[in-house]
């Protein structure tokens, strides 16, 4: 999580899609036996991890290393969530990095509405959420498609404290009410398609 | 550089366009225009197929029949305009649909978003005063649309302020946990608002914010947001709630504790019989302790009261109506209708149905039965549709919303004629 930050700012210096390659310190999961673990998942993400309901997030086709340390977050404490906190008290660090697998397995494929061009993304969210939603890094989540009130509900937890990350914290620390439902809105106006892993 | 060097960098590049939501407030409160145009939703096609594909799996008792009434996306609690004329559905999103039926077939010919020059924010609950005045309980915001069954096919559309953005809760209490709002008008001609408490159980350092606003309750207030008070106590998550036409008791719903297990605690069908009154939670759900509040002294002087049927756990009770139509058979007329979504995490999954209870003589629920099931595939364990309000139309046939499908179903009772 530390790392976070100073892959952020290479991000902005260099070519982001350089850091897509670098490979996190997660332990080995397996997709297979995820798979099974998502079955007390699918009700809100979906077995593919395309969300079936507006309170919860897209999670299939992130990286492993953004679900598995949120999922250990909840686990922990250091993130709550009426649902999820439940949840996570009953998975091992195993289990975690297996549901985390079978989800990254996925890919996830965003699409601009007609018309829209990519400039005209909020420039401060693109080079770690990409200008089309999808994560730039291993410690940021995919945002195309998600509710615009999730994402909003969100930035403002980071803005209150409620929600904690070295670079969210301070990025939502600045942002009014209109400026956050302004970014919810272009990400959620982004198709997301989510594809199963092939086999 | 360090983190702070970073976020300035972030901010310096951030968009900062006004957002013209604000604007448009002040300007509709003018009587004035917007650029703002409809979203409309296609009744036909692909969609409303899939949807009509659903029908076959769905059981009724005897002598009902089921239709796709219409296709509205995370369609959630609904209210049907005094005259009949024009239905509206919340979501947990940023859009309230209004749905017609203009050549009166029993199918909508057009759905589509009310107010769009308003930027919503889970606008969940809208309900309707007798007089046809529109409220939308929000997040953390009431609006009123008067005569809304007659100005809803303009973009710009008459509004005011009921509670003001920011002050159903405090700001610092919002989240996206439990933040579906319903809304009913009392005999009394109050304003009654369901709100959830944000959390699985809530801290006992909570407890006096919460007992004291009204969160993990239902408040009522005058229909121009005066005079607020906590009408019920000891609530988790209401999401439905009915007055019974006979007597105006407030009869709800309530959603029970995660975490202790598939069976236990049951869920929730309550009856208010005075205002003030406590019904446990967070000291217990229905007659199961909640561990964490074992050692919690509980509120002096104050008697729990226990719900009147307890129902199956996790299998989330949530909006509900009384019948008082009468073209459904005499056993439903006066008796009550409640959705099941259907649990998220017990390990058989359990719900997305419809439940009736009759009340007995004395205006107690008699027992609660299916009325409607086949929404959860028994097979996989997954969900073709999760039934979440009741409404009902002028004919007395029954609207059901579904928020996984996307849909507005329609229950009337058609016996075939006898040989």
């Amino acid at each position: 999580m530390k790392l976070a930050p100073m892959i952020a700012l290479g991000g902005l210096m260099l070519a982001g899609s350089f850091f897509m390659s670098s490979s996190g310190p997660a332990a080995a999961g397996d997709p297979a036996q995820g798979r099974k673990i998502a079955n007390m998942c699918q009700t809100c993400h979906g077995v593919d991890g395309y969300a079936r309901v507006p309170i919860a997030p897209h999670i299939g086709g992130e990286p492993q290393e953004y679900l598995e340390a949120q999922l250990m977050a909840y686990k922990t404490g250091q993130r709550e969530h009426e649902m999820m906190s439940v949840v996570t008290a009953s998975l091992s660090a195993q289990q975690i990095s297996d549901v985390a697998a079978w989800y990254a397995s996925h890919t996830a494929v965003a699409t601009l509405p007609d018309g829209v061009d990519a400039e005209a993304a909020p420039q401060g969210c693109v080079s770690c959420h990409g200008a089309n939603g999808i994560s730039q890094l291993l410690d940021a989540p995919n945002l195309a498609g998600e509710t615009n009130i999730y994402i909003d509900t969100q930035l403002k937890a980071f803005r209150r404290g409620h929600r904690q990350h070295d670079v969210m914290s301070e990025v939502a620390e600045g942002l009014s009410d209109a400026e956050i439902r302004r970014l919810a809105d272009w990400y959620s106006a982004i198709e997301l398609e989510i594809n199963s892993p092939p086999g | 550089m360090n983190n702070r060097i970073l976020a300035g960098l972030l901010l310096g590049t951030m968009l900062s366009t006004p957002v013209l939501a604000q604007d448009n407030m002040d300007r509709l409160q003018n009587m004035q225009r917007t650029d703002a145009t409809f979203t409309f939703i296609d009744q036909e096609g692909d969609r409303a197929d899939a949807l009509n594909d659903i029908l076959q799996h769905i059981n009724l008792p005897d002598g009902f029949e089921i239709s796709l009434y219409a296709v509205v996306p995370d369609a959630r609690s609904m209210s049907m305009a005094p005259q009949g004329t024009v239905l509206f559905a919340g979501t947990r999103k940023d859009k309230v649909w209004s749905i017609v039926d203009r050549d009166r077939d029993r199918v909508a010919d057009e759905v589509k978003d009310f107010a769009p020059s308003v930027t919503f924010d889970i606008p969940n609950g809208p309900c309707f005063s007798p007089d046809g005045f529109l409220y939308i309980a929000e997040r953390n915001r009431v609006l009123v649309f008067p005569a809304a069954e007659f100005f809803f096919e303009s973009p710009d559309i008459a509004i005011g302020e009921v509670v003001p953005q920011g002050e159903l809760i405090p700001v610092d209490e919002e989240s996206f946990n439990h933040s579906a709002r319903v809304c009913d008008i009392g005999p009394d001609g109050k304003l009654y608002i369901s709100l959830g408490q944000p959390h699985n159980v809530q801290p006992a350092e909570k407890l006096e914010l919460y007992d004291e606003i009204g969160i993990g309750g239902i408040i009522r207030i005058n229909t121009d947001g005066s005079d607020r008070e906590v009408f019920t106590r000891g609530v988790r998550n209401s999401v439905g709630q009915d007055f019974n036409p006979a007597t105006g008791e407030l009869w709800w719903t309530d959603n029970q504790v995660d975490g202790m297990g598939d069976d236990i605690p049951p869920g929730e069908l309550n009856r208010q019989t005075a205002a003030g009154q406590h019904f446990g939670f967070p000291w217990t759900n229905s007659r199961v302790e909640i561990p964490a509040f074992k050692n919690v002294p509980r509120p002096e002087g104050v008697e729990f009261v226990e719900p009147q049927l307890e129902l199956t756990a996790h299998a989330a009770d949530l909006g509900m109506r009384f019948y008082h139509d009468s073209s459904f058979p005499e056993r439903y007329h006066g008796g009550i209708f409640w959705a099941q979504h259907g649990s998220w995490n017990r390990t058989t999954p359990v719900g997305a149905r419809v439940m009736f209870t009759a009340l007995d003589e004395e205006g107690n629920a008699a027992g609660a039965e299916v009325f409607a099931d086949g929404w959860l595939n028994d097979d996989t364990g997954e969900y073709r549709g999760r039934p979440m309000d009741i409404e009902f139309l002028p004919d007395g046939s029954m609207l059901i919303s579904d928020d996984f499908a996307g849909a507005i179903w329609r229950i009337a009772y058609n016996p075939a004629p006898a040989e």
